[in-house]
């Protein structure tokens, strides 16, 4: 089931600058014809694949409208004071859509509290954009895995250990979850024998299917940090008072460092409709593409981030939409639907809600949305699905060529 | 085709000695030396000699093409495959169906003919790669000589003019159970790429289809050895 928000209620929210961008949007034809995925909701108690269309499925929504993540939980808990950690939710919106391509590639996975159980201090919440290419079946397995193969990395590095070594062990648990995700990407593609075909790719190569991969950018949002790993040309990008931090450099073929890390390894970058490597993949890492290993490799570059009083939001991000819109642009739209929406509320009990009630037939609704608590939190999740749907707009108005898949996460402290 | 070939990296206008046994399952891709000849004799109309030691002598003569002058280059891939030749070819031959053992294929439609010379089909690229489509018409199909070659008229895509040879024939060192496959071809360079980037290109897309040929045609003969069991 997916929040929807409706023609009306997005106008009537957005300002001016923002409406203006609307307006262009809507001025074109070619836009309302353009698919926005909606997003989906595992049943209740389950984490939730928010925003992404499934392999297959082709859904139609009005221009206007667009596909926002919705989230379930276990039981909702009190909580004291304003600190960070203090927070039990967290506030974010989710939007996906085609774009002008015929295939939706694009992954989005969103994990709240993804490392409960473990003996992690505060909640973590894991975020991430998988942008495939070749197929769609790369991108999903990391919807479906990456988080856990955080999880069991963390685990593992952080057992009989001081929670001070929290920064240095961030490195090393992405690394190698990373590597276990392109392990299972590359074990998946070569040990496919009959059964049921997964994905288009495999009716037609059903020997192998090492030419498809994905980009992979992850947040885990915890109470004092943000960590990001990355590995391609998807991004990550912090909005802190205003300026745009970038939390994740692209892994494009001519980087200077990708360069001689490629020609290091006897790979070559050619200039073929731009930078590739070989001539014919345009990013140089990325998880699954086994034939151009070892010049692309899955090895993510990882940045650890305190939080601070004045981070606004983390924006995540596919190529799709930072092709087309700066790092810059991209901050004051979010900053200006926080801004129609008011400050994020207090800390308490208090869970995102739908703002309209899923779309008839929508599977797995119901149960998540049952509790409606803390109308002020709602309000809060609006302003980052009103700014995800934004900017996705904004990118097919710039006539992105790929898919889009944007994901926005507040990050402002709230007023105690 | 390959709807977009490359070539290989490291080797260059060298010519190498193949050693089967070794190298079994790595395609192996030789420059083309014609650049330099060119530019050396100033000869026109010549045989190209650039796959000479490499393209086994058995087909070598329906890899011979003219001297690819100035803007032009070639080059051969070289794949052996654990399967006999009969199974290879079943698999080669049906132009209407590159998706059976060709990566990067999204979907193939025929425009003309039905899988015979003459045939025209329009091949649909997968995402992430610097084609969207391809056009191609098949100028040989040879089930005596194990022989096919098309040709690329039309598409998105950078390669002018491409046309490809493929042959199919039993490795000598064992022709009832391995089989050797060669793809040559010869292609415009682009405006703005030199000879070897086309090469490493277009090596890099035949490679990685003749080691899925490899994989699919050994599948296939394994499950024919089973049913024959």
């Amino acid at each position: 089931m997916a929040a929807e928000i409706c023609r009306e209620e997005a106008a009537k929210s957005m300002p001016a600058a923002a409406a203006g961008a609307t307006a262009i949007a809507r001025r074109r034809r070619r836009v309302e014809g353009f698919r926005f995925a909606a997003g989906s909701l595992e049943p209740p108690q389950e984490d939730a694949d928010a925003g992404v269309a499934r392999c297959g499925k082709r859904q139609r929504v009005a221009g206007a409208r667009a596909g926002a993540g919705a989230a379930t939980a276990g039981p909702c808990r009190p909580s004291a004071g304003a600190e960070f950690g203090s927070r039990w939710w967290p506030r974010y919106g989710v939007t996906s859509v085609f774009g002008r391509r015929r295939e939706m590639e694009d992954a989005v996975s969103i994990r709240p509290d993804f490392l409960r159980g473990s003996t992690s201090s505060g909640k973590h919440h894991f975020f991430g954009v998988f942008d495939g290419h070749g197929c769609s079946h790369v991108a999903r397995m990391c919807q479906d895995r990456m988080h856990e193969l955080v999880v069991d990395a963390y685990k593992k590095a952080v057992s009989g250990k001081e929670a001070a070594a929290a920064a240095p062990a961030w490195k090393d648990v992405m690394e190698k979850g990373f590597a276990r995700m392109d392990d299972e990407a590359t074990i998946w593609a070569k040990s496919r024998t009959g059964g049921e075909p997964a994905c288009r790719c495999e009716l037609q190569t059903p020997a192998r299917c090492d030419h498809v991969g994905s980009t992979a950018v992850v947040a885990v949002v915890g109470p004092n940090r943000v960590v990001v790993a990355n590995s391609g040309d998807s991004r990550a990008v912090l909005c802190r008072a205003g300026v745009p931090v970038p939390l994740s450099v692209d892994h494009k073929p001519d980087r200077p460092d990708e360069l001689e890390r490629i020609k290091a390894a006897g790979g070559r970058v050619i200039y073929w409709d731009g930078a590739r490597v070989l001539g014919v993949l345009a990013m140089s890492r990325a998880i699954g593409d086994g034939y151009l290993k070892p010049y692309v490799t899955s090895e993510p570059e990882v940045t650890v981030t305190e939080r601070a009083d004045d981070d606004e939001c983390l924006i995540l991000a596919s190529d799709g939409l930072w092709d087309v819109v700066t790092n810059e642009m991209a901050c004051e739209v979010v900053r200006a639907c926080f801004r129609s929406n008011g400050p994020p509320s207090p800390p308490g009990c208090s869970r995102p809600k739908a703002v309209l009630p899923p779309p008839a037939g929508a599977s797995g609704g119901g149960g998540g949305d049952a509790v409606v608590k803390g109308v002020d939190k709602a309000e809060s999740d609006k302003a980052c699905a009103d700014a995800a749907l934004l900017l996705a707009k904004l990118a097919i108005a710039r006539r992105s060529a790929d898919n889009v898949s944007v994901v926005v996460v507040d990050l402002r402290r709230p007023v105690p | 085709m390959p709807c977009i070939p490359a070539s290989s990296p490291g080797i260059p206008h060298q010519h190498q000695h193949q050693h089967h046994r070794a190298l079994a399952g790595v395609g192996m891709a030789v420059g083309c030396a014609a650049e330099a000849a060119v530019a050396a004799a100033g000869v026109a109309g010549t045989r190209c000699g650039a796959h000479d030691g490499e393209v086994p002598m058995e087909v070598a003569r329906h890899h011979e093409h003219a001297e690819p002058g100035s803007g032009r280059c070639c080059s051969a891939v070289v794949q052996h495959v654990a399967a006999p030749a009969a199974a290879v070819w079943s698999v080669v031959r049906r132009f209407d169906q590159p998706q059976a053992y060709k990566r990067f294929v999204r979907s193939c439609a025929l425009l003309a003919g039905d899988g015979g010379v003459g045939t025209l089909r329009e091949v649909r690229v997968v995402s992430g790669l610097p084609a969207a489509s391809s056009r191609e018409r098949l100028e040989i199909l040879d089930d005596e000589s194990h022989v096919l070659s098309f040709r690329v008229v039309g598409g998105e895509h950078r390669l002018k003019n491409y046309l490809s040879v493929t042959t199919v024939h039993p490795s000598p060192s064992a022709p009832t159970a391995a089989t050797v496959v060669v793809e040559s071809y010869v292609v415009d360079v682009p405006p703005g790429n030199t000879p070897e980037d086309t090469r490493v290109f277009v090596d890099t897309i035949v490679k990685c289809n003749l080691q899925s040929l490899a994989k699919t045609a050994e599948k296939l003969a394994a499950g024919a050895r089973a049913a024959g069991s």
